[in-house]
C-alpha cells in the first residue's frame, strides 16, 4: 500500500511540475502570435468554465 | 465643387436606396445564401485529396493560413463514426469475452493449493514503477476517453455545467499526467527489458495456450512468460506511439500543418482503443482471473506453488541464487 500512495503522490508531483515549468517557459498565444502589424486578442480565461 | 460633390453622394444614395426599394429581389439576388453555398460546395468538392485553399498571414503562425482543407471533412468523419465503432468493438468486445472466459473457464486457481511459503516476484521499485505507469494510465484512459465519447456518453446524463466542469480538470489531468507516464515507461523498459526478449520458450508456451485454458497443464516458464512479455511490448510499443503522438497534440505548432496534426489525432485516438482493451485483459489476468496473482504487484511477494506452476524455472532459478525457499511446497489444507 504505501508503495502505491508513494507512487501517486510521485505522479503528482511531476505532473503539477510539469504544469508550473510549461506555464512558466511558453507564452499565452495572443502574445506569442501577435507582431506589430497584427494583434491576437487575448482569449481571457478558460472559455469552458467561467472565470 | 466640394458643395456639389457631396450633393451629388447624397443623389447617388438616394437613387441607390430607391432602386433597392423599387427592386427588392434584384437587390437580393448578389447575397443570395443558398446560392452561394451551393457554388461553395461545388467548389469544395472539386478540391482533391490533399489539395487546400490557403491565404497570406502576417502573425507567426503560419497554421492559421490554411483556410479549407477539405480532407478535414474526412478527419470529422472519422471521429464522428469510425472511431466509436473501434472503440465499440475494442473495448466493449474485450469486456465481453473476458466475461465469456471468466463464465466458460472459471477463476485459474493455484492447483496445489496455498503452500503459505512465498518467493519475492517484484522489487518496491519495481512495483512503485508499474504502479505509477497503471495509476496514470487509468487517469489517461478515463479523460481521453471522455474526450471522444464524452460528449455523446455523459453530457447527457449530467448536464452541461457539470460535463464541462469534469472536462475541464480531465484535459489538464491528461496533459500533464502524460509526463510521469512516460517517464514510468521509460523506467519499466529499462528495468524489465532483460526478461521480455522473447525466446523458443515462448513458442512452446503458446503452443500450449499458456496452461489457462485447462487445468493441469503448465509450460515452463522464466520470470516472464510469453502472454506477459507480450502485454510488456503491448505497453512499451504503444506508450511510445501514444506518447509521439500526445506530444505533437500537446504542442500542435510542432508537425508545421493541419493534416499532419489530424494524422496524428487519428493515430493517438486508435492505438488509444487498442492499448485499452489490451489493459482490461491484463488486468483482468492479474486480479479475478488467476487466484494468487495480484500478489505480485499487491505485496510484491506470491506463493511459492503459485510460482512453481506458472513459472518454474524462474523458481529453480532463484532456489538456485538461495533467493527462494526450496523443497517441495506442502500442499494448502483448507479451512473447515
Amino acid at each position: 500500500m504505501k508503495v502505491f500512495l508513494a507512487a501517486l503522490a510521485f505522479a503528482a508531483v511531476v505532473a503539477v511540475g510539469t504544469a508550473i515549468f510549461l506555464g512558466g517557459i511558453q507564452q499565452q498565444s495572443s502574445s506569442a502570435f501577435s507582431t506589430s502589424g497584427a494583434r491576437v486578442g487575448d482569449p481571457g480565461n478558460n472559455l469552458m468554465v467561467p472565470g | 465643387m466640394p458643395g456639389s460633390l457631396s450633393t451629388l453622394k447624397v443623389l447617388c444614395a438616394a437613387l441607390a436606396l430607391l432602386f433597392v426599394v423599387a427592386h427588392p429581389a434584384a437587390a437580393q439576388l448578389s447575397f443570395k445564401p443558398t446560392a452561394e453555398a451551393v457554388q461553395e460546395d461545388k467548389l469544395l468538392n472539386a478540391l482533391k485529396e490533399g489539395d487546400k485553399i490557403t491565404g497570406r498571414v502576417s502573425i507567426p503562425d503560419k497554421m492559421s493560413s490554411s483556410l479549407i482543407q477539405p480532407a478535414g471533412r474526412d478527419w470529422r468523419d472519422f471521429q464522428r463514426s469510425t472511431l466509436p465503432i473501434i472503440g465499440g468493438v475494442a473495448i466493449i468486445g474485450m469486456l465481453a469475452v473476458l466475461a465469456i472466459f471468466l463464465m466458460v473457464r472459471g477463476r485459474i486457481r493455484i492447483e496445489g493449493g496455498f503452500s503459505g511459503k512465498t518467493i519475492l516476484r517484484f522489487a518496491s521499485f519495481e512495483r512503485f514503477i508499474h504502479w505509477l505507469t497503471a495509476s496514470c494510465f487509468i487517469i489517461l484512459a478515463l479523460s481521453g476517453l471522455n474526450i471522444s465519447f464524452g460528449r455523446m456518453l455523459i453530457l447527457p446524463l449530467f448536464g452541461p455545467e457539470a460535463f464541462s466542469t469534469m472536462s475541464g480538470y480531465g484535459k489538464w489531468a491528461h496533459n500533464y499526467l502524460a509526463f510521469p507516464f512516460m517517464f514510468g515507461l521509460v523506467a519499466m523498459f529499462l528495468i524489465w527489458i532483460k526478461d521480455n526478449i522473447p525466446g523458443k520458450l515462448d513458442l512452446q508456451w503458446i503452443k500450449q495456450g499458456g496452461g489457462i485454458l485447462a487445468n493441469g497443464k503448465h509450460p515452463p516458464a522464466k520470470r516472464f512468460n510469453a502472454g506477459q512479455k507480450g502485454i510488456f511490448w503491448i505497453v512499451i510499443i504503444g506508450g511510445v506511439l501514444m506518447s509521439l503522438s500526445g506530444w505533437y497534440l500537446l504542442f500542435p505548432y510542432i508537425p508545421g500543418d493541419v493534416t499532419t496534426l489530424q494524422i496524428w489525432t487519428v493515430i493517438h485516438a486508435v492505438i488509444a482503443m487498442l492499448f485499452i482493451a489490451a489493459m482490461l485483459a491484463h488486468i483482468y489476468i492479474g486480479s479475478v482471473g488467476m487466484e494468487g496473482a495480484f500478489d505480485a504487484m499487491g505485496t510484491g511477494e506470491v506463493d511459492l506453488n503459485w510460482a512453481k506452476e506458472h513459472h518454474a524455472l524462474w523458481v529453480e532459478e532463484e532456489q538456485a541464487k538461495g533467493q527462494a525457499p526450496s523443497g517441495t511446497a506442502p500442499r494448502g489444507v483448507p479451512a473447515e
